[in-house]
């Protein structure tokens, strides 16, 4: 096949998107799951995609490729352009724009049969005239019904098709704004396209876009738990480099706004309870067969929800929770750090023990997942105490191993 | 269908280049423009041909098209339930044009399918109706340029009064906060809607006192270090994701990452570093490693040690 700049699947491109904005270290020779040419194929597209993001670096190594952007100077998610590339034929494009231009208002409508005189006359003047036979276009027409996009109608026994009602005026501040923060980002993105230019007032920070890769897999996980049904997914486990399939139902998604991470909550009938993955290594999801305990297994969700930090459902039940407590000293003019513990305590909850003083304690379901944010209090804690003894060495061990790193053990600080 | 031609940038281009073709016939020149300004940087490589070549029979020899109406395409089904799903947020209430309603589809998702679980809990109050007549105001005056002043309480619980330009809005997904970058104030443009005890649209902004170059925010750099032990590099990179950035590889197991950030930002940055835990060493400047060892060192004096122990291996 020779190159194009569009694709027909997304899921190689998915990749390659993901290692070369996320790590972007990898040289042409380390990209060894697929062939040289389809990494040429592929840095090629994303080089006409993104040209304005594209980074090189020559190592020893070879020449390393990799995508930089500071999110916050974008209005818009630069990423999003892959869901745009989408291949099709010469007969799609000259169909598509034929047929509506036929439809071009709900008040007309047509037979099969009518339609596709009228597009032969539409093609009369071009020097080698395509041909549209019927069930070429009542293939497209169908599509374009599954879409939602042409409606049928009865004329007798007769099969009619017209467009389906104009939209009315979108809002584009609101576009603007939810296609950046709201789940598949990228659909509100599809209809600023349409829009055309517009002023932007609206900028983010703190913003992760990778999520973005996934926007394909999220709409069939959210189409799925709408429909309450089980779905059979791929997951990939990248440090094992393998991959396995799930039959699962879908219960909730898990959005992080500090790590850029999405989980899917799902049960799980091969071990019986409810676990987590991670959207990004789910490769493939189907749509399968109606869960009908779908609500008894998100209230069972529901319950466990106030003792979860993050994601991990390590302890199956309440009885099985793990209590964990720190104590963070401030002087005076510091007050603002108790508010931090206030805003950020998630399930826990935190009392001030005098005006210098402030107590987090919380029972949660694995107490490994909070040590990220327990370390971001380093220099005030006072006291640490955890129910799991390996992960109170840990935190220590951690702490002694910093101490070190950074020459405060043995050293003149010592 | 997420990914569909339908939503290509091939047939946006192809649609404005036929918008043009219904009022006048398309010259090269034009549509080389209009490809280059709805498609990609190579784009132009293939559409002009296949247009031209009247392989896509849709532009005559003369740059005239048989296509009459301006194309337009009706809503999917998959953008009106997403529309139908935003429209279920309290935040869209910020936004004085509706979303349409349409009756005849479900929405993609529901509030009780997501959720946000690391989100600060001290959020600007969306539902409330003074903070969204401001919200309403500053978008206002955003858009149509006009001056605004604004009288905000600061953190000592003070009031300040500043007249600003407004520029754009920014909004943090982490804080769940809304602040108004403005322009033309010799004490600080940025506004936080939450703090906001009054605000007004007024008709010029005063002489500056010491008239000078807006003051651009400044941009500073750390070096990290990292072991790739307990996934490490993975979760480095993802974390400090929305930053500019880049990774190199040292050795087995060991990668240099150096991130560019807004100095506003330091002391944020600083305890993300340490969130890391060993697993990341600041390798400069110095006046960043000299923050972090700071903090440990009021740690350590603090008591809370762990046993004397070997650093843990590396690995790949």
């Amino acid at each position: 096949m020779p190159y194009s700049e569009l694709i027909k699947n997304f899921d190689r491109i998915r990749d390659y998107m993901r290692d070369f904005y996320l790590f972007g270290f990898k040289s042409r020779e380390e990209y060894t799951r697929r062939s040289a040419r389809s990494y040429d194929d592929e840095r090629r597209r994303l080089a006409s995609w993104l040209g304005d993001y594209m980074r090189f670096r020559q190592t020893p190594d070879g020449k390393n490729v990799f995508l930089s952007i500071n999110s916050r100077v974008q209005h818009h998610n630069p990423l999003y352009a892959a869901w745009k590339t989408k291949s099709f034929t010469d007969g799609d494009i000259t169909l598509h724009f034929i047929l509506f231009d036929i439809l071009h208002s709900p008040d007309v409508v047509l037979s099969l049969n009518e339609l596709t005189e009228k597009i032969d006359a539409y093609l009369t003047d071009f020097e080698d005239p395509k041909t549209f036979d019927e069930s070429t276009v009542r293939k497209k027409l169908r599509e374009y019904v599954n879409e939602g996009i042409i409606v049928t109608e009865k004329r007798g026994r007769t099969v009619c098709y017209r467009r389906a009602g104009d939209p009315p005026p979108l809002p584009a501040d609101a576009l603007d704004f939810f296609s950046e923060v709201a789940p598949c980002g990228v659909v509100g993105s599809f209809l600023l396209d349409k829009m055309g230019a517009h002023d932007e007032h609206f900028a983010f920070k703190h913003h992760y876009i990778t999520a973005a890769l996934d926007s394909g897999i999220l709409c069939t996980l959210l189409t799925a738990m709408g429909e309450k049904r089980y779905i059979t997914m791929e997951t990939i486990n990248r440090h094992q480099d393998r991959i396995a399939e799930n039959h699962v139902v879908p219960l909730r998604i898990m959005v992080s706004v500090q790590s850029g991470r999405q989980y899917l909550m799902a049960w799980t009938p091969r071990f019986s309870r409810v676990a987590s993955f991670r959207t990004d290594n789910i490769l493939s999801a189907r749509i399968d067969e109606p869960c009908g305990a779908f609500d008894s297994l998100r209230r069972g969700l529901d319950e466990m929800m106030p003792h979860m930090w993050g994601v991990s459902l390590s302890a199956k039940t309440v009885k099985q929770l793990e209590h964990v407590s720190f104590t963070v000293r401030y002087w005076d003019d510091e007050q603002h750090i108790h508010a931090r513990l206030e805003r950020e305590k998630r399930c826990g909850t935190v009392e001030k023990l005098d005006g210098n003083t402030s107590r987090f304690t919380a029972d949660v379901a694995d107490v490994m997942e909070m040590l990220p944010w327990i370390r971001t209090f380093i220099c005030r804690i006072t006291a640490f105490e955890c129910s799991n003894r390996s992960v109170e060495e840990r935190f220590l061990a951690d702490l002694q191993q910093m101490y070190t790193l950074y020459g405060l053990e043995g050293g003149e600080d010592a | 269908m997420i990914f569909s031609e339908l939503y290509s940038a091939y047939y946006n281009a192809v649609a404005a280049v036929l918008r043009t073709a219904c009022e006048r016939p398309v010259r090269k020149a034009d549509l080389r423009r209009i490809v280059n300004e709805n498609a990609f940087g190579e784009s132009v490589l293939n559409i002009e041909p296949a247009l031209l070549e009247e392989r896509w029979q849709l532009l005559r020899a003369d740059g005239t098209t048989p296509v009459r109406h301006p194309p337009t395409m009706p809503l999917t089904t998959l953008q009106k339930r997403w529309l139908k799903a935003i429209s279920m947020d309290p935040r869209v209430r910020l936004f004085p044009d509706p979303i349409p309603d349409f009756p005849e589809v479900e929405p993609l998702f529901r509030p009780e399918d997501i959720c946000v679980y690391d989100r600060y809990t001290d959020g600007d109050p969306f539902e409330d109706e003074e903070y969204i007549a401001n919200f309403r105001l500053i978008l206002d005056a955003v858009r149509r340029r006009v001056p605004l002043s604004v009288e905000t309480v600061n953190r000592h619980g003070a009031a300040v009064h500043r007249v600003v330009m407004p520029e754009y809005l920014e909004y943090s997904e982490k804080d769940d906060k809304f602040r108004l970058i403005g322009s033309g104030c010799s004490y600080g443009g940025t506004v936080n809607l939450g703090r906001i005890l009054s605000v007004r649209q007024v008709k010029k902004l005063p002489r500056p006192k010491k008239p000078g170059p807006e003051k651009q925010p400044e941009r500073r750099t750390v070096v990290l270090e990292l072991i790739n032990l307990r996934n490490a590099l993975e979760r480095v990179l993802m974390h400090f994701a929305h930053f500019d950035k880049e990774a190199e590889r040292l050795g087995p197991g060991r990668y240099r990452v150096t991130v560019t950030y807004e100095a506003e930002d330091e002391t944020e940055l600083v305890i993300r570093v340490l969130s890391f835990g060993p697993m990341v060493r600041v390798v400069s400047p110095d006046t960043f490693t000299a923050l972090i060892r700071s903090r440990l060192s009021r740690q350590r004096a603090l008591g809370l040690r762990g046993p004397a122990q070997e650093p843990e291996t590396e690995e790949e």
